[in-house]
């Protein structure tokens, strides 16, 4: 029996674990940080960063979806 | 370990992670544009193919109904072997069209988030990196906590 090759990867799934590894840094950052500078930080940069990637990955993925889908229904 | 330092630690993670994050998520948004550009590729060579099947089967049909038509008097032709591989290599063809379209239209829709992300990465997250540096290198000073390394 020959091994199966490995599913290949998909950008919208490295993404979405970028993303998560991103956002345990500012978990771990946050508490410990609450003076204004810190909310002036996450009014416009942590908040936009994390919704604009989040925007991104979603549209990636549905991207990616459809691509998977456009091969297997064309075999 | 002291909690100004523990503080500062953290932001300093935090400011790696950003670095990580921004040239990480540059390779997701290329990775994200090779598969598009794979994809288009390999269901184009489909359609060439099906294209090619399609022109053979139109000949192979043509000269089937042209021997129909030489042999009326000798009996018939069954010509519908060559009008039902037509009807497949049409059919196929169609359904690879349709899938193409639909991929020309989200990728379109897609464009407008990739754009956006990818001016993000190049120009508001290195912002977002400087100012934490700023900060950071502020804390040191008024902490006088000496940096890492020195």
């Amino acid at each position: 029996m020959y091994p199966t090759s490995p599913e290949p990867a998909r950008p919208d799934r490295d993404g979405d674990q970028q993303l998560r590894l991103l956002d345990d840094a500012w978990e771990k950052a946050a508490p410990s940080w609450q003076d204004d500078i810190a909310r002036q930080f996450g009014t416009h940069h942590w908040m936009p960063l994390r919704d604009e990637s989040r925007l991104y990955l979603e549209a990636l993925r549905a991207m990616m979806d459809l691509l998977d889908a456009a091969e297997r229904d064309t075999e | 370990m002291t909690k100004i330092h523990a503080d500062i630690d953290a932001l300093t993670e935090l400011r790696a992670a950003l670095t990580r994050f921004r040239y990480a998520q540059r390779e997701v948004t290329e990775h994200g544009g090779d598969a598009i550009e794979v994809t288009r590729a390999s269901l184009e060579a489909k359609a060439s193919r099906w294209r090619a099947r399609l022109e053979q089967g139109q000949a192979e049909l043509a000269a089937c109904r042209d021997r129909a038509v030489a042999a009326d008097q000798d009996g018939p032709v069954d010509c519908s072997g060559y009008a039902r591989a037509v009807g497949e290599a049409d059919e196929r063809l169609e359904h690879i069209r349709h899938w193409q379209q639909r991929i020309d239209q989200q990728v379109m829709e897609f464009a407008g988030a990739a754009s956006r992300f990818k001016n993000l990465l190049e120009t508001d997250l290195p912002r977002a990196e400087e100012q934490l540096a700023a900060i950071i290198a502020s804390l040191h000073a008024t902490r006088r906590v000496p940096p890492p390394g020195s």
